[in-house]
Parts: C-alpha cells; structure tokens; sequence
C-alpha cells in the first residue's frame, strides 16, 4: 500500500515533466513558426525583386535565387533551437 | 508588420523591372560617340540596341531618317504600352492619367496635319499611341475627312467639351495653341484631382505633377522673356503648382533678367532648381534654358525615386527618361540629316 501524500507527489512529477515538456514542445514549435514567417516576409521582398530582374535580364536567374534563399538562414537557426530544445 | 503592408509585393516587382529597363537606356557617352556618325551608323547602332525589332521589321518599308523616326515612335509606344500592362493596382491608374497627355498630342496632331492638308501616312509616322486613344481609334480618327467630322468622333472622350469649345476659334486663327493650352490645363487639373481623391500613393504622384507643373511654367516665363510677348500670359500659366497665377504675371511683368531670378528664386523653394537659377544668371539662350530646366526636372524625378523607391517615381522616372532618349536619338538623327556640326546637335541633347 502506497501512502495517500507519496502518490500525490509522484503524480506531481509526472505532471510537471508533461508540462515542461509541453513548455519545450510549444517553444520549439514557435521557434520554427515564428522564424519562418520571418523567413517569408523576408523572401515577400526579394522574390518581388528577383522575378522583376529576371523578367528584364534571364542571366541574372542564378544570382537573384541565390539572393532569395539567404533568409531561409533564420529558419535553419530556429530549426536548430528548436532542436536543441527538444533533445 | 507596418512596413510589411505598406511595401506591397507587385510594387516590388514592377518598380525593379524599370530599374532594369532604366539601366538599359543609351548612356552619355554612347551620345558623344553618335555625334560622329553618320546616319547609316547611327541606324546600326541603334538597331544593336533595345529598337533592334522595330528596325528590323521596319526596314525593308522605310529607309534613312524615316526609318528611324517610324522605329523610335513605335517602340516609345509599345514600351508605354507594356508598362500599363505590368503596372499593378493604384500605380497603373497613375500611370495611365501620367499618359493621358499623349491622348492630347496625338489630337492636336491629327487637326493640324488635316488642316494642312499633310497625307495620313507622314501624320500616323508621328502618332504615339501611348494614351487611352489606342492605334484603332487613332486610325479612325486619320480617316475622317475634315477636322470637323475628327471631333465629331472623339464625342465621350474627356477631351471633347473643350476641343468642340476652343475649334471655332482655332479654325478662325489657324493655330490650335490656345486650344492646346486649354487642353493641358484640363488634363493637369484632371490629374491632381485624381491625386488628391485619397488613393493610396497619391501624395508621391503629387509631388511628381506639382513639379512638372512648376517647370512648364518657369519653361514658359523664360519663353515669353525671349520672344518679348505682349499678349496675356496668363493664358499660358497651368495652376496647379508652387507658382500662383499672380505670381506668373507679377515675374512676367520684370524686364531686369537678375530681378526676374532673383524673384524666381524667393517663389521656389526646390534646392535643384535654386542652383540652376543661379548658374542661370548669364545665360541667355532660351534653348540652352530649357534644356538645363528639363535635367534639372529629370535630377528632382531620380531624387524623389530613391526617397520613395517602391512608390509611382520609379516608373515615371523611367517613362520620362525614355521620351528623352527617343527625343535625343530623334534631334541626333535629324541633325546629321540636315548636315548640323556635331556641337550644335549636342546643345539639343538632354543626357
């Protein structure tokens, strides 16, 4: 027989590892949701820009992708935080 | 998230696309260089430029300056064409009132040729159909008989009340420059009403007719100095700008060419134009004047540009700075026809 405050107290724990869990799931979620809106905004720019040059000047394509896919960084740093935070 | 809404990503697109096609424009030295060609030369050039296809599909119909002349006004107006068609949203309403003045040129075109008897053909070599008057209409329009019957058919067109207004008189006189007066008085307060009406960036394509405006006006003081013009200038003043009609005819009233600067200056609070105004001191020429007070207009244009770059200026910016192109290679070829020195030729070249 198991006392009435011990299993109180175990289910405490359990209780507040799920939470910090939770806690380090929805942060890591919000790392990488938040970072690739960012990410998006960012790209919203310079994609308008890279069509409107490519469109003009088709040998600029392989320079202005490249220019377009540099915000894609802040999403790869949310990822590994978010990483991070889970393992 | 404010910055986000306001920069729209169509704006975006279009206003790097006439970066671009800026970027393509014939540079100064290339001018200099055509300076010392011949005609034929010059054709070669300008055909390894971005008039290539209509050189190409035009020269086995025109030959020498004709050919150039027919290719420059097509491409102007297929390039004007182009741009309403890749303009998004508010810019492209902005764009095509900025084209609406063509509508005007073309008119006036059209009833001066027919009343001198000039055949279609050298008329419709000069048209630009760049405004809301399309090449079908145009065409219409070179068809019918007599000036008359041509107003007839611009019947709906905002034009029309003051062109059926003013032809009684223009026909009596035999010069449409009143008409042409009233019509761009028209057309300007047209514009700014537009601008005025709350659209979003109707402030910045303000700026851009208030500046226009202003140096129509300075253009026409200066003329009116030269030619010693008695009759009423305030016919010629387009309200609208910084200068008020009292104004106008107060600078037009001074015979003292330091006075009437000196009094320009006070009135215009714009820093390009100051400094011109003051290297303007000596000079006399009105050509020369015109052509500084043009570059100086084009500078202002490129500054308000860079200040608002996702705004209307990029686009007008482009638009004006391709009419000069075409009117250079236009005064470059017409020189050469007439056998000009290279250096009188320069002197009408806004680079």
């Amino acid at each position: 027989m198991v006392d009435v405050p011990v299993a109180a107290a175990i289910t405490d724990v359990a209780l507040m590892n799920a939470s910090q869990m939770g806690m380090k799931a929805l942060g890591a979620g919000m790392a990488v949701g938040l970072t690739g809106i960012g990410a998006g905004v960012a790209e919203m720019a310079i994609g308008s820009a890279a069509v409107g040059a490519t469109a003009e000047n088709k040998d600029v394509f392989g320079l202005v992708l490249l220019l377009t896919v540099i915000p894609e960084t802040i999403v790869i740093f949310g990822l590994v935080v978010a990483l991070l935070l889970i393992f | 998230m404010v910055a986000v809404k306001s920069v729209f990503a169509p704006y975006i697109y279009v206003c790097t696309r006439m970066r671009v096609r800026k970027s393509k424009l014939i540079p100064h030295e290339e001018y200099m260089r055509m300076l010392n060609m011949s005609l034929p030369e010059i054709t070669r050039v300008i055909q390894e430029t971005e008039y290539k296809q209509e050189i190409d599909e035009l020269g086995t119909v025109f030959k020498g300056i004709d050919l150039i002349e027919v290719a420059l006004s097509w491409n102007l107006a297929k390039e004007y064409q182009k741009i309403q068609e890749i303009t998004p949203g508010n810019l492209k309403e902005f764009t095509r009132s900025y084209l609406r003045r063509w509508d005007i040129q073309n008119v006036l075109t059209i009833l001066r040729g027919k009343m001198q008897g000039e055949k279609v053909g050298k008329i419709k070599e000069i048209l630009i159909p760049a405004g809301s008057l399309d090449r079908v209409m145009l065409d219409r329009l070179l068809a019918e008989e007599n000036p008359e019957r041509i107003i007839e058919a611009l019947k709906g067109n905002r034009m029309y009340p003051v062109i059926a207004r003013e032809y009684p008189v223009a026909k009596e006189s035999g010069s449409f420059s009143h008409m042409e007066n009233e019509l761009y008085k028209q057309f300007f307060s047209e514009i700014i009403a537009e601008a005025e009406s709350g659209i979003k960036g109707g402030n910045q394509f303000l700026d851009f007719i208030r500046f226009d405006i202003d140096i129509r006006n300075i253009k026409t003081l200066f003329r009116l100095r030269a030619d010693n013009f008695e009759e009423d200038a305030l016919e010629m003043f387009i309200p609208g700008g910084v200068l008020t009609a009292m104004d106008f005819a107060s600078l037009n009233a001074i015979r003292d060419p330091g006075e009437f600067i000196e009094m320009l200056k006070v009135r215009i609070r714009n820093k390009f134009l100051v400094t011109l105004l003051d290297e303007l001191k000596g000079e006399t020429a009105v050509r020369d004047v015109e052509v500084r007070l043009t570059r100086v207009q084009l500078d202002q244009m490129e500054s308000l540009s860079k200040r608002n770059p996702f705004s209307i200026h990029p686009i007008l910016v482009y638009l004006e700075k391709k009419k000069y192109e075409v009117i250079n290679l236009r005064a470059l070829a017409r020189g050469k026809e007439s056998k000009l020195p290279s250096e009188k030729i320069a002197e009408y070249l806004v680079v």
